[in-house]
């Protein structure tokens, strides 16, 4: 068990966290919401309705001209059109916002190298480049990564989306870059053991007021905040 | 009233005759039956007035047992306005009357009505604004005049908010039509949204003579139940349609917002008032609303009632009337030669009595006016006209069925249109929006059979313009369309008066024919002259009758007119279903709550929520001379994540830079930051920052806190148009970043774990450099704003609090101490730094802010360019200057005028005592002649005091700068 601030890198909301009873482990290079001293509980609340911060789990993020070919050329499988994602056989989700922009979300194991290594190899090519090679973008500290999961997460994101997040209108895979109560945010949905699971990324700055208005939202579905622990039991 | 005295089942559908339910109204306890709106139960307890009229302060009780009038306006605890007739009653439900003086049964104002002559239409306008200034004092009168309910404003809060719904097709109203063209579009595979008022589906087959309505409506209701994508919306009410099918629907506290392909509307019609002399009087009803309230309540209506009609449905509220042990008096029709119905023959031979040809001529008050006794009727001798053989019968009921006017006005809100039929005397939906069908007797069905026929067509119609798939249309209806139920003048105006054309408002027919006579002949300025149709039922219950009149009146003929435009909400919506639950993002740097643990008060820039000063509220001043001091003297840390971050990377980032701001960049030295001013098009201050290069073809660009996404916009909207290779990122959440200032800020910095060489020879001012601060990964800029030796340190954003801990730690032995955003416009203010949006407006020019050394004069091109150079070549009308007051001087606030003579010259900007210089400072706007160093102008204070400021070059400190680049 270790403490959020022991660590440099700190969820942007670790203090909302811990008054909700968080209890830590360390994934990467940052300590992560285990679970809320029920995780038992908490792996059936993500089946209804749960809400999870990965924050400080490693991700990506390239944009500009010629981004999908390279990260092509470095083993990603880029998805074939804007607004899908697709599953990296090392776990990573490949998100293509646009044409020349991708945002990858690693593991949920928080196994960061993957990431860590293209981020090296982007960094190792010379300036100015010999084709065009996209840009890297900061997405793990630009955006806040929560987890919204359960069969009543659409219900849920219904009160604050305008978007028709419903299983049968929001194939998994997809993509919606909408607003969430009234905040900028990229949905992606993806199922893990046979749940719907909406990664959902915004304004890391405005990270603790959008985890208010989630858990306002959810508490007519019974929906509580859950663990990293829980949503590696799902997967 | 106790259970036991409620009519038999199956009267009463929605009543549980098991559990009653205790409540007051008035004060007085009453006891209803769980399932019995307030309206239902004050009914079933003899009580038959609920409020009073807006105006004259008359008696009014129920008229539609639907919702769809304004005489059942009551208070409910703390909800205003609340209609008896749909609101459930629970156990201690407290309700009261409104528009009472007094009480409900003495209302002191009730002899207004005996003024009423005195207050003719548009008498207000008139009467009130002679002699001058009397309008204060009526102004007060008449406002506590004004009825309707009363806010508590300190009621708890309750919790209402909005939620998004979506559906191929969304189907209004939950009655036979509503219900079929929901079965019928669900079985094309449409997903359906039904959206009903009433707590069960069914509509008229619940309450109307129907033979087995209920059955059959639960038999609907059960089958539209087995499709899974279809939703039932009960005790819903749709409040607006608007463009593309997006409706909003009331539920209890939630607004939904619901997002169709397509619409069908089955909203149904409501029948009409007929205009006789004390029309108003409680107990004088809708034939529709008696039957519901025995239908849908149990409750007997009245004891012996007379029925005017004009088509079958009259005959089937009497004949309704009489099977619930209602004496029927008389049923008068006002057709002579009605046509033959089942429902006529029926009557006949109930040995009802039956009187062709005959109207309700005057409604005749009983004691103290608070329930019909009797009606005088007559037989009809022409259009509005009775034959002068009046008879009395005594009644206290007097049920209305003359015919119906759609309620169309959802259809209206989203370009749909009502006008007049003469053939059917009834207004017709003539015109549809686009993805919308009507059925049911919105679309002029009367029967049965007919409504659901074209329900099943409406929803396969719908299912068809939502894209979904289509089966087999079902078959037409069989009967031709449309029928006319509508007699085309139950209109009597009677010499005496109080023949209500509105309720609401307490218009009568000499209104309307005043309103006209005054010259505001079509129908939009008889209701705004009148106020027609301008109460809280929105013509619903009065349209009809005034677009007959008018014109009637005018002469215009009745054919294809109009009713006045229908503007959503369809009904009265609570501002706390519009507020909601309102979302206001607010952002929060990684060092905020460091912030709050250090004391700070907290200010609100943009979005963000920054520090101004630590120290309690008290100590605002004293705060920040502090903090001003210790960055002067020692070393001051200050959070300024707030600021834009744009990384402008690619080929073409110089020429991209250069085209967005108004200095040079294509020269800038890789490792160098430099001063950015961006402008508009007409060449007006818009952003400023700094331009760091961090190579050949990256540019790192700060911007305003307040201006990040504007500038962003501007960049993307730009490159757009240029094409240039240049990706542009908005970073600005991504990085956090605090800038270290004082003297003593290198040792600091000195002190930790470092790559980067902060030596002024390595690192001199206006550099930039990357590396590891302790591990943090940092860009660290030497800028000045604060005019002394300083770093910005950036980091990502989730390093932002260690990054903050990490520095004030190493800062301790050295005195460290945050300061805000106070103390840092103090400090740049010593230094002759503007800040965007304070010392600028919207039409500030770089020269005008004497910042033309920030201009690029040999770039070929940048935004606003053309303008600022026509701006140059103009004489300056104001120009911003540095001045000085004395210490003793009265501290000028922002905006307070600068005058030349008793002209208005230009403004102060920004002004603080500053401790460094130990005067006032300040930054302001002057005329041009008087901006030269050791000029005075005179400043006008918010007390009208004047004081004279003495012109000074920029900066106030350090104006060699050597402070800074030590």
């Amino acid at each position: 068990m270790t403490g959020p601030a022991e660590h440099p890198r700190r969820s942007f909301l670790y203090r909302t966290l811990g008054a909700a009873g968080a209890r830590w482990h360390v994934v990467d290079d940052a300590a992560v919401a285990a679970d809320y001293g029920d995780p038992d509980g908490e792996r059936e609340t993500a089946r209804r309705m749960g809400l999870a911060d990965l924050s400080p789990l490693p991700r990506t993020g390239f944009k500009g001209a010629g981004t999908p070919e390279w990260l092509s050329a470095q083993g990603i499988s880029v998805p074939d059109e804007s607004n899908r994602a697709t599953r990296q056989d090392n776990g990573i989700l490949a998100c293509r916002l646009a044409p020349a922009e991708l945002l990858l979300l690693g593991p949920l194991s928080g196994e960061g190298e993957a990431l860590a290594d293209l981020d090296e190899a982007w960094a190792k090519e010379p300036v100015p480049p010999e084709t065009p090679r996209g840009f890297p973008v900061p997405r793990r500290d630009s955006h806040a990564w929560f987890c919204v999961t359960g069969e009543r997460a659409p219900d849920m994101f219904a009160k604050v989306c305008a978007v028709d997040l419903r299983p049968a209108h929001f194939a998994e895979l997809s993509i919606a870059q909408t607003s969430v109560a009234r905040s900028a945010a990229v949905i992606v949905r993806e199922d893990l053991g046979g749940v719907s699971v909406y990664h959902l990324l915004s304004d890391s700055a405005g990270s603790a007021y959008l985890w208010d208005c989630l858990i306002d939202a959810m508490a007519e579905f019974d929906g509580h905040p859950v663990g990293h622990s829980a949503l590696l039991a799902l997967a | 009233m106790s259970r036991t005295e409620r009519l038999p089942a199956p009267w009463g559908l929605l009543v549980d005759r098991e559990t009653e339910v205790s409540f007051r109204f008035e004060g007085r306890h009453y006891t209803g039956l769980a399932g019995d709106t307030l309206a239902s139960a004050l009914v079933a307890n003899g009580q038959h007035m609920m409020s009073r009229s807006f105006k004259y302060h008359r008696p009014r009780g129920w008229l539609t047992m639907a919702g769809l009038d304004a005489n059942t306006y009551v208070q409910v605890g703390a909800h205003p306005n609340t209609l008896a007739d749909r609101v459930p009653i629970e156990e201690g439900l407290s309700a009261a009357a409104l528009n009472v003086s007094g009480s409900l049964d003495r209302d002191r104002d009730a002899m207004l009505e005996h003024l009423g002559r005195f207050m003719p239409v548009g008498f207000y306008y008139k009467a009130f604004y002679k002699p001058k200034g009397a309008w204060k004092f009526w102004e007060k009168v008449i406002r506590a005049k004004a009825g309707l309910g009363r806010i508590h404003q300190d009621d708890h809060h309750e919790y209402h908010d909005k939620a998004y719904l979506f559906a191929d097709v969304a189907v209004i109203g939950g009655g036979p039509a509503g219900l079929s063209a929901a079965l019928e579009a669900a079985r094309q595979g449409a997903e359906v949204v039904l959206i009903d008022e009433e707590p069960v589906v069914g509509g008229w087959l619940n309450w109307g003579r129907v033979d087995d309505g209920p059955s059959e409506a639960a038999r609907l209701g059960a089958e539209l139940a087995k499709h899974e994508k279809v939703s039932v919306l009960s005790r819903a009410t749709c409040s607006g349609w608007f463009a593309d099918n997006w409706l909003a629907i009331v539920q209890d506290n939630r607004l939904f917002k619901l997002r169709a392909q397509a619409v069908v509307a089955a909203t149904g019609a409501v029948e009409q008032p007929m205009i006789f002399r004390n029309n108003d009087l409680p107990g004088v009803v809708l034939g529709s609303a008696a039957q519901r309230l025995m239908r849908l309540y149990g409750v007997k209506p009245g004891t012996r009632a007379v029925v005017a009609t004009a088509n079958p449905h009259g005959y089937a509220v009497a004949l309704d009337l009489a099977d619930a042990g209602v004496e029927v008096a008389a049923v008068a029709d006002l057709n002579h030669r009605p046509e033959s119905s089942p429902e006529r023959r029926q009557a006949r031979e109930r040995g009802l009595q039956i009187l062709d040809g005959h109207t309700v001529y005057e409604a005749l008050p009983g004691a103290g006016k608070r329930h019909v006794a009797g009606v005088m009727l007559d037989a009809v001798a022409g259009e509005g006209e009775v034959a002068g053989n009046p008879q009395r019968i005594d009644c206290d009921l007097v049920c209305m069925s003359v015919g119906y006017s759609p309620l169309g006005q959802l259809v209206c809100h989203s370009g749909g249109r009502m006008a007049y039929d003469e053939d059917l005397a009834s207004l017709v939906v003539d015109a549809l929006p686009p993805a919308a069908q009507i059925a049911g007797s919105l679309a002029g069905a009367w029967d049965l059979e007919t409504a659901m026929a074209q329900g099943r067509q409406a929803g396969f119609m719908a299912s068809g313009q939502a894209g979904v798939s289509l089966g087999e249309a079902p078959p037409a209806p069989a009967t031709a369309m449309p029928q006319r139920v509508n007699h085309p003048w139950p209109i009597f105006s009677h010499p005496k008066g109080k023949d209500f054309v509105d309720f609401d408002e307490d218009q009568t027919v000499k209104d309307v024919k005043n309103a006209v006579a005054d010259g505001f002949e079509d129908v939009e300025l008889v209701k705004r002259y009148t106020t027609v149709g301008m109460g809280p039922s929105q013509g619903r219950t009065s349209a009809l009758n005034a677009v007959r009149l008018t014109n009637k009146i005018n002469g215009r003929g009745l054919s294809g007119g109009v009713v006045t435009t229908q503007r959503p909400p369809f009904k009265p919506v609570s501002f706390a279903h519009l507020a909601g639950r309102s979302f206001d993002p607010v952002r929060y740097t990684a060092m905020h709550h460091r912030h709050i643990e250090a004391g700070a008060q907290m200010m609100v820039a943009g979005m963000w929520m920054r520090p101004a000063y630590y120290a309690p509220v008290g100590e605002r001043a004293r705060a920040i001379q502090d903090e001003a001091r210790a960055v002067r003297e020692n070393v001051g840390l200050i959070d300024v994540s707030t600021l834009g971050g744009l990384e402008v990377r690619g080929p073409d980032a110089a020429e991209f830079m250069n085209r967005m701001y108004t200095f040079a960049y294509k020269k800038q030295p890789v490792g160098r930051s430099r001063y950015v001013l961006m402008t508009d098009m007409s060449g007006a201050v818009s952003d400023d920052g700094v331009a760091c290069r961090m190579n050949e073809q990256h540019f790192y660009v700060t911007a305003t806190t307040g201006g990040a996404d504007a500038v962003y916009r501007t960049m993307l909207r730009w490159n757009a148009e240029w094409r240039l290779e240049v990706d542009i990122a908005n970073v600005s959440g991504a990085y956090a970043g605090v800038n270290i200032a004082g003297p003593k800020s290198r040792e600091v910095l000195s002190g930790l774990d470092c790559d980067i060489d902060l030596s002024a020879e390595a690192f001199p001012y206006m550099g930039v450099r990357e590396g590891r601060l302790a591990g943090i990964p940092v860009r660290m800029l030497r800028v000045g704003f604060v005019g002394e030796l300083g770093y910005e340190v950036h980091c990502p954003a989730s390093y932002g609090e260690a990054l903050w801990d990490l520095l004030m730690e190493a800062g301790q032995p050295f005195g460290i101490r945050p300061f805000g955003v106070e103390a840092q416009r103090l400090l740049r203010l010593e230094k002759g730094h503007i800040i965007i949006g304070q010392d600028t407006d919207g039409l500030t020019t770089p020269h005008e802010a004497d910042m033309a050394w920030a201009i690029g004069r040999k770039k070929p091109f940048y935004i606003g360019k053309r303008s600022v150079d026509a701006q140059a070549a103009r004489p300056l009308t104001r120009k911003l200057v540095g001045f000085t007051l004395p210490d003793t001087s009265p501290l000028p606030e922002e905006c307070h005028l600068v005058l030349r003579g008793e002209e208005i010259a230009g403004r102060v900007t920004s002004a603080v005592r500053s401790p460094a210089v130990g005067k006032i400072v300040g930054l302001a706007y002057v005329h041009p002649d008087d901006s030269e160093p050791e000029s005075t102008f005179t400043i006008k204070l918010g007390d009208g005091q004047r004081i004279e400021g003495t012109v000074v070059p920029l900066p106030f400190y350090d104006p060699e700068g050597a402070r800074q680049e030590m």
